[in-house]
């Protein structure tokens, strides 16, 4: 299994009182490409962020790629999430002052791998597979499209190979022909690269690009907490 | 990486970076400029006499009598008689003494009447000796020495003649224009206010004044040159005079004594001891200044450290982002950190860069008008340990900026 949760329990320190998550079980396979939707302040994003491990549950079990996150410390969580876990937001994917090759170089700078040598072939390699033209290699990624942008989100995403890709809503702010462009881009990369990728949104119609379709509320069970 | 994070961070923030850099690089332009005015004061100070036991002159303070006699600054009390030099140099204790005449000047150059002992002895620095870059020591009456810097400024070359003029104001009206100076000997440079001396015997001044009464001039005395080789130019009185003992035991001894002296009030001051007296006075202002140096140097890294927290709430997604790559928190902190620092060393490049062409600039100034040799020469001791003191304190500084972005990307998600 990619994700395992079990008796997930989450309330924010400052709101005791407003669960956020009520997970008994869920599960993901390796190699998944699950769909999650859900309304605006449904509990999307508290979920990624136990999965990535910026967040640790109040109870339950978090096992992601069979590490147990909720019993790693912080610096335990960080270099898990560098070494394994790719992250694609809905925008500010990129440092907007660097250009597309320091935004990738500072993305493995934090994971574990020691390829500096191989590490700008690498890059070149998965610009190319990304139709990322070299022009817009070396200028601040402020100055490229969303298009773009995004494009070049999914290869600072994927430089460090990570086992598990989390997408937040990364089309929202994308047209649809962008989004589309966006979509074909990503689902061939992920199988390429046998990927379990979790991609969570609340546009229903990125659904039938996945074979797994589900909406937070059907394992998030708050009516029992409550 | 992450310093190549920092400076383009910091790049992609160049409006409100550029204004704090500039704040610290002037306070850091002010510390600097006092902690190197103050040294080279104190040094030029000390390196002006070397190797002189007394210096005697009519009672007065003892800062005065030193500032007067060998900076040449302010003007003396009051003259001593010759005799009173004879008797106290004939002392048994006494190896050698130098008699100094002032009241006359040259383009606002002083004019020192002196003995050919005075370029045998007097010595600056750390005891080096008067050496001539061209020429030598006057010889005949009308004979003059230049100081290193009179020459250069004035252009002058030996063989010269010069008119000198009554007084020591910079503009004069009464000149001794009837009896011209010969340049003699040019002196290489010393960095003291020697060289902004013209040095001539003191039958020269006294065969300038021979018919003069009252620092006037009597219209037609109708004395030729030949009247002035008979006339007898021992001179009656001189402003001050140094000496040099056999035994520095003695000194004490012998300065009691002068100071006893029953025929004319006469004062005998020891240099280093006046010098210090000096420096303690002068202190209180050294202090004041550093203090007030350090105060805008704080307000500076306050105004860094408020610019580097004000952009923490505009990075709080570059926050979210780094944290999503796994940067851990310490990141965060050190991140900041590092970009105070790089404004700091920025700044102290930019204020010791600054420093250098302004000293450059103006180190003539200084010499002609306050007769401060200054060395362009930052890398002093106590230059670095401030420069040193001002990466601590800006570093401290950040502290408050970097733990906020400390705890902002441990509440990141």
């Amino acid at each position: 299994m990619a994700i395992e949760l079990a008796n997930i329990r989450f309330h924010y320190p400052k709101r005791p009182n407003h669960r956020v998550l009520n997970i008994p079980a869920w599960s993901l396979a390796s190699g998944a490409q699950a769909f999650v939707h859900g309304p605006s302040g449904g509990g999307k994003s508290t979920l990624l962020g136990l999965l990535s491990g910026l967040l640790t549950p109040v109870e339950g079990q978090v096992t992601v790629l069979g590490e147990r996150l909720d019993t790693m410390n912080s610096r335990q969580r960080d270099q898990f999430r560098a070494a394994n876990i790719g992250y694609v937001f809905q925008q500010f994917n990129l440092m907007p002052y660097l250009n597309a090759i320091d935004n990738l170089l500072l993305a493995t700078g934090f994971s574990n791998r020691k390829t500096s040598k191989t590490q700008k072939q690498e890059i070149e390699d998965l610009f190319a597979a990304l139709n990322i033209a070299e022009q817009q290699w070396s200028v601040p990624t402020r100055a490229l499209s969303i298009g773009q942008q995004q494009r070049v989100a999914i290869a600072r995403a994927l430089i460090n190979k990570p086992k598990l890709l989390i997408a937040d809503e990364p089309t929202s702010s994308l047209d649809k022909a962008n989004r589309d462009a966006f979509m074909e881009l990503l689902m061939p990369m992920v199988a390429e690269h046998q990927m379990t990728l979790l991609f969570v949104s609340h546009d229903l119609s990125l659904s039938s690009y996945f074979s797994r379709f589900e909406s937070l509320d059907d394992f998030n069970h708050l009516e029992e907490a409550s | 990486m992450l310093g190549k994070l920092a400076i383009q961070s910091l790049w992609n923030r160049k409006g409100s970076v550029m204004l704090s850099l500039l704040a610290m690089t002037v306070s850091i332009f002010v510390l600097l400029a006092v902690e190197n005015i103050r040294y080279q004061t104190k040094e030029n100070f000390s390196n002006t006499v070397s190797g002189v036991d007394l210096i005697v002159g009519a009672r007065t303070g003892s800062l005065n009598l030193l500032l007067y006699s060998v900076f040449r600054i302010g003007n003396p009390t009051n003259n001593i008689q010759w005799q009173t030099y004879e008797d106290i140099t004939n002392n048994d204790q006494v190896k050698w003494a130098i008699p100094i005449s002032l009241g006359d000047s040259h383009k606002g150059y002083r004019v020192m009447g002196t003995s050919k002992d005075y370029f045998q002895h007097f010595s600056y620095g750390k005891k080096h000796d008067l050496e001539f870059a061209k020429g030598q020591a006057f010889d005949q009456v009308f004979d003059v020495v230049l100081g290193a810097e009179v020459a250069k400024k004035l252009g002058y070359q030996l063989g010269e003649k010069i008119v000198l003029a009554h007084g020591v104001a910079a503009i004069s009206f009464s000149m001794h224009d009837d009896r011209p100076f010969t340049v003699v000997g040019i002196l290489k440079p010393t960095g003291t206010p020697v060289d902004q001396t013209l040095h001539v015997s003191l039958q020269g001044i006294e065969a300038i004044h021979i018919d003069w009464q009252q620092g006037v001039k009597i219209a037609n005395s109708g004395l030729s040159q030949a009247d002035l080789k008979k006339a007898n130019l021992q001179p009656k009185s001189i402003t001050a005079f140094m000496l040099g003992l056999k035994s520095k035991i003695a000194t004490f001894h012998v300065q009691r004594t002068i100071n006893n002296y029953a025929a004319e009030p006469v004062v005998a001051i020891l240099p280093g001891v006046a010098l210090s007296e000096l420096w303690r006075m002068i202190a209180v202002l050294e202090n004041t200044l550093l203090l007030v140096s350090a105060l805008v140097f704080i307000a500076a890294c306050l105004g860094v450290s408020a610019m580097l927290l004000a952009s923490i709430r505009e990075r709080r997604r570059e926050i979210q982002l780094l944290r999503i790559m796994g940067a851990p928190p310490m990141v965060l902190f050190l991140l900041i950190e590092l970009e105070a620092l790089i404004i700091t060393l920025v700044s102290c490049v930019l204020g010791a860069g600054l420093l250098t062409a302004c000293l450059a600039t103006l180190k003539d100034y200084f010499a002609s008008q306050y007769g401060l040799h200054i060395e362009i020469n930052l890398f002093t001791q106590n230059s670095m340990y401030l420069l040193a003191a001002v990466v601590s304190a800006s570093v401290v500084v950040a502290v408050i900026p970097s733990l906020s972005g400390y705890r902002k990307a441990l509440r990141a998600q």
